[in-house]
């Protein structure tokens, strides 16, 4: 077998591989979507006075960090289907998607807790006691005040556990998921197995321009928003 | 398939799940021990501004940290081999390049991964520790040798022990994916033993456990070491 390497392939694998981006942007959204609104909620677990409560979402946390994308992505695909069947439910037939979303809102809320329980432990509680004793009512307290000031403690923190969820999505291919990490794949055997150093070159420059984008991204928004804190300093 | 857990299986895949521990443990431990120093000094040629070095570490850290290590592990396995033919033809050495064990390609990747990790990890504690610590250093009589080994490093351990318990279980974390390499660990193994009966559930179930097992004990460690170090920072200070 000749093997030998042709920066061609490259250049003709970025092209290729951008248009299924988009499959890597709608998995890594939803399951930001839901990871956050699980961070949430163990968030709030953490922070209650209830220490079961307390107990299950610091265990729950544990438990994921020490847990492989890769076999937690491989358990829930082979594990919820077989759950699902004992209440007959058939989702055996359920695109790969699916399972991998679940995958990643689930790791993801474990990082989520972590980031939105510092954030809101870095607010002063006089934040709170002042905001309640200018007449907000509860909730306008941490509407207006306390979720603003979290917010943008906890955005760098956010930016980077973004940034590990796009990386780990990458596995998603090894339970059939055509991302650009599947698609390359697919390239690849197309190719006969030749000039996989090539495509997998195209797309680590795929993945470093993105992450370069988003981490910018969120740079530029650290600032647009402690412009404000900053005000809120002075005053 | 709802017939339940094989728990049979589940016992038996377990043991041969624990034997792949040691080479995870091989890769993990060797991997830090080059990215250590590695690390430290291509950290602190970040922070002392050393004109190639410097912009080489800047670019390697922002590659290694943007892009998923799964591709860095198809890279490192498609290119190494590459090379050694190449090399081997030159010079005339009699070996199959498809005969080398994929442990040494695990070791390439680990250490090369680490060491960005590192070097972030190092260049963030460094900076915690005030100037002034090096020159009062200086100023006692201490080599520059003397002054870290005795002074600075001491001191940026015991800031840099979080994250480099964070780095070490990410690390033990990523040996899963040496089944990409057909490296012979934790997951490839009981992979293999599932294969026959398709007991998939129960190995990945072992595979789970054991990372479970292996991370908390590391996160123990590093604990107790934070402790230990932290009393050794205030002892001098007292």
């Amino acid at each position: 077998m000749e093997k030998y390497f042709d920066a061609a392939y490259i250049w003709e694998s970025i092209p290729a591989l951008i248009p299924y981006l988009k499959v890597t942007f709608i998995i890594a959204g939803l399951s930001v979507l839901f990871g956050s609104l699980l961070g949430l909620i163990l968030a709030v677990m953490k922070l209650g006075k209830n220490k079961i409560a307390q107990n299950i979402a610091h265990g729950y946390t544990t438990v994921l960090r020490c847990t492989p994308s890769i076999v937690l992505l491989f358990l829930i695909y082979y594990g919820v289907p077989a759950i699902a069947m004992n209440f007959g439910i058939n989702l055996n037939d359920m695109s790969s998607a699916f399972f991998v979303v679940i995958t990643f809102t689930l790791q993801f809320g474990a990082l989520m807790s972590e980031v939105i329980r510092s954030a809101y432990e870095s607010i002063d509680k006089g934040q709170y006691e002042a905001a309640v004793s200018v007449g907000l009512s509860n909730t306008q307290a941490y509407w207006r005040i306390i979720f603003p000031q979290a917010f943008v403690v906890a955005l760098p923190n956010f930016g980077n556990s973004l940034l590990e969820l796009m990386k780990e999505g990458a596995l998603a291919y090894t339970i059939g998921l055509i991302d650009v990490m599947g698609k390359a794949n697919l390239i690849i055997a197309g190719n006969y197995n030749s000039h996989a150093l090539e495509i997998y070159i195209g797309l680590s420059i795929i993945y470093w321009i993105l992450s370069i984008l988003i981490e910018q991204f969120f740079l530029k928004l650290e600032k647009v928003f402690s412009k404000g804190k900053k005000n809120l300093n002075t005053v | 398939m709802s017939n339940g857990l094989d728990f049979g299986f589940l016992i038996d895949t377990f043991f041969i799940a624990l034997s792949g521990v040691p080479v995870a443990m091989i890769i993990t431990i060797v991997s830090l021990v080059i990215a250590l120093p590695l690390g430290f000094l291509l950290a602190l040629t970040r922070i002392n501004k050393m004109p190639i070095l410097n912009q080489f570490s800047r670019v390697y850290v922002s590659f290694v940290r943007g892009t998923p290590v799964i591709v860095q592990i198809f890279i490192i396995y498609n290119s190494v081999p590459l090379l050694l033919a190449s090399i081997f033809e030159k010079y005339n050495i009699q070996m199959d390049v498809y005969d080398v064990n994929p442990i040494w390609y695990a070791l390439i990747v680990f250490s090369l991964n680490t060491t960005a990790t590192l070097i972030e990890v190092f260049r963030s504690a460094i900076n915690t520790v005030s100037k002034g610590q090096l020159e009062a250093a200086y100023s006692v009589g201490l080599t520059t040798v003397q002054a870290f080994t005795r002074i600075i490093i001491p001191q940026t351990l015991v800031v840099a022990l979080p994250n480099l318990c964070n780095a070490t279980v990410n690390l033990i974390k990523a040996t899963s994916l040496g089944y990409a390499m057909s490296l012979p660990e934790i997951t490839l193994k009981a992979q293999v033993a599932a294969n026959a009966s398709y007991n998939y559930i129960e190995a990945y179930i072992d595979i789970f456990i054991i990372y479970l097992i292996i991370c908390s004990l590391v996160e123990f460690l590093f604990k107790r070491m934070e402790k230990r170090l932290r009393k050794y920072k205030i002892a001098p200070a007292a």
